[in-house]
């Protein structure tokens, strides 16, 4: 027999969404289990060793590291949560029921309302040879060397000058680690210049309207050919060059996790500025499954301020719909989604509204790449 | 373009394998999925599903968001057997 | 261009720059923070509320170049190290550092210009790592005046090298 536990609210994920998610709704007394598929709670916060930016209010010039640890400390001090760790959440039932594996067990838990903050995968890239060894996702990298403190090279190629392959590009560059160049398919820098100015400054090329188009080497990288695109992105035979490298990191993009979403039937609507299929949900972050929340990378790819904020409002909503009401809920909701409007507000959020716009509404359910399944 | 490059890691599937079955008439992933195991490795399909898709979308003028999707079973990730039946017998 | 390589332009660092005049009366801020990101930690580091309240946290920041000081506590407070202190009449830049290991006073050591090329050596005078600042330290350097608004970064180590 599978063990069953009952709980007010599931949280599946314990990154910078489910963290918030589960501290707000526990200080209205819910009852949480945050499930956490890594040994600590963090996320890809335990890699962020760079300050935040944002609103200071939200913890803006604090390092992602210390966020992490912050919320992390919180939640240990919380009776109210109890944090599973090394814990898979495996699959959603029609009977509302989560199973997890957890300590070599399956167990199964049946919760009032479940926050699904899973987060978000790497994208690949094709180029030849892109299965050589030496070629990594920038995420790998950061665990690799902001977590167990090893190198996954001498010379790196990178190849994405969003925030994370800049991000990732200093963080290199601070470990001593030779950055050759950033490689950008797009015409501009995708994330913030300041970003790009500051290891540009360090000698680091970055090379905009360029891709891979193969990795060298026999039994591991020795370089990359890089070559130039047009406006359509495509090729420009006889434009490419050689650079050399031990190592390619792959900073291509993010994709939601979504599956547990798809299980439990909730609408998908696929906005490809959100980084894939994301789940229709409501301005409370509330799914078209009445027991479900979504909040962070798995609601659409995002930073982890907006994250936060999403996870507050889910839980704050969470935790009402449960039962736990408190007096302040509508301000402090109202306050929330404010800071997150703001955030969203200026030019740099034009792509993330551009996507939410879509995610609500019926027109969009035909663009359901699920629908079929229903 | 060389086409011998990796599309599915977990199942060792390359571009031309996979562009040789759309072309033969394999143009859902429901279908690839069958005949290649695409999508049915470690990963579930977390990588190679979107590319796949993209390669259809090329070859059939159709939109990403017109491909249907394979469904999305529990377990999510590979489990031991122990896990489900095992040592779960024993507890009350 | 700032868009394609990550080097701002003469234009725009006309935008970030004081005139002559305020630059010749002494240390000022110079804040080189191009794209508008939603942002706002230089504006509660101001002692002298020198950097405008954001409307927007979108803004880009707004430096009142009569009310700064050049006292640098805003270089630490930027997530992305834009902020820079350039004191002209003795020939000094304050910069946000990094990296390991840090500079020694007395140190002599390469002035990177905003392309990450090395374009002077300059002298290490000052070097700041309070736990306030989070690891950010800033280092103030001093350098020939015609490099003091081209060097923005500093290369550590061997000057042979």
């Amino acid at each position: 027999m599978i063990l069953l536990i009952n709980t007010d609210l599931l949280v599946i994920g314990g990154g910078p969404a489910g963290m918030t998610a589960a501290l707000k709704a526990a200080k209205r007394k819910a009852e949480v289990i945050i499930v956490e598929r890594y040994h600590e709670l963090g996320g890809q916060l335990t890699k962020q060793t760079h300050r935040f930016f944002g609103s200071k209010s939200e913890q803006a010039g604090t390092r992602g590291i210390d966020i992490a640890r912050g919320l992390t400390k919180e939640i240990q001090n919380m009776s109210e949560i109890k944090v599973l760790t090394e814990a898979t959440a495996q699959g959603y039932y029609e009977d509302k029921i989560v199973t997890v594996s957890y300590q070599n067990k399956f167990r199964k838990i049946r919760a009032k309302r479940i926050i699904i903050a899973t987060g978000a995968s790497e994208k690949m890239m094709l180029f030849e040879n892109n299965d050589l060894p030496g070629v990594y996702g920038a995420g790998a990298i950061q665990t690799l060397m902001n977590l167990y403190g090893i190198l996954p090279g001498k010379k790196v190629i990178m190849v994405g000058a969003g925030n994370i392959g800049l991000i990732v590009s200093y963080q290199l560059l601070q470990a001593g680690v030779e950055v050759k160049a950033v490689i950008e398919a797009d015409s501009e820098i995708g994330g913030y210049l300041v970003h790009a100015s500051k290891i540009r400054r360090t000698g680091v090329p970055i090379y905009t309207g360029h891709s891979v188009k193969s990795a060298i080497g026999e039994s591991s990288v020795k370089g990359a050919e890089i070559i130039k695109l047009d406006e359509n992105w495509q090729m420009i035979t006889g434009t490419e060059r050689f650079i050399k490298a031990d190592t390619i990191c792959l900073a291509v993009g993010l994709r939601p996790l979504v599956s547990l979403l798809i299980q439990a039937d909730c609408a998908m609507v696929y906005v490809p500025e959100l980084g894939g299929d994301v789940p229709i949900r409501d301005e409370n972050l509330k799914t078209t499954n009445d027991q479900i929340f979504v909040a962070g990378d798995a609601a659409g790819i995002e930073e982890a301020t907006a994250a936060m904020l999403e996870g507050e409002i889910a839980g704050l909503k969470a935790a009402s719909e449960i039962g736990y009401l408190s007096e302040d809920v509508v301000e402090e909701t109202r306050r929330l989604k404010r800071e997150l409007k703001k955030l969203r507000g200026g030019p740099i959020g034009r792509k993330i509204r551009r996507g939410l716009s879509k995610v609500r509404g019926d027109d969009n359910v035909k663009k359901n790449r699920y629908s079929h399944l229903r | 373009m060389n086409e011998d490059m990796i599309v599915c890691r977990c199942e060792d599937i390359t571009l031309k394998e996979l562009r040789d079955l759309i072309a033969e008439g394999y143009t859902t992933l429901d279908e690839i999925k069958r005949a290649l195991r695409l999508g049915m490795g470690p990963c579930q399909g977390n990588i190679c599903l979107e590319i796949a898709a993209r390669e259809i979308c090329k070859m059939t003028d159709k939109k990403m968001e017109d491909i249907k999707m394979p469904s999305k079973r529990p377990p999510i990730s590979g489990i031991k057997m122990s896990e489900l039946v095992g040592d779960n017998q024993n507890e009350k | 261009m700032l868009k394609r390589t990550g080097i701002p332009t003469s234009d725009d660092l006309q935008s970030v720059t004081p005139d002559k005049e305020r630059l010749l009366e002494g240390p000022v801020a110079i804040i080189e923070c191009f794209n508008e990101i939603p942002c706002d930690p230089c504006f509660y580091s101001c002692p002298f509320k020198a950097i405008k309240k954001f409307d927007d946290i979108n803004d880009k920041p707004e430096l009142d170049y009569s009310k700064c000081t050049g006292c640098g506590n805003c270089i630490a407070s930027c997530p992305g190290l834009a902020i820079f202190v350039v004191d002209y009449p003795k020939n000094r830049l304050s910069l946000p550092y990094e990296f390991l290991p840090l500079p020694s006073v007395g140190d002599k050591v390469w002035g990177l210009n905003r392309a990450g090329k090395s374009i002077c050596q300059v002298e290490v005078i000052k070097v700041k790592d309070p736990d306030k600042n989070d690891k950010t330290a800033v280092i103030t350097i001093r350098l020939s005046k015609k490099y003091l608004m081209e060097v923005r970064h500093i290369k550590v180590g061997d000057l042979d090298e």
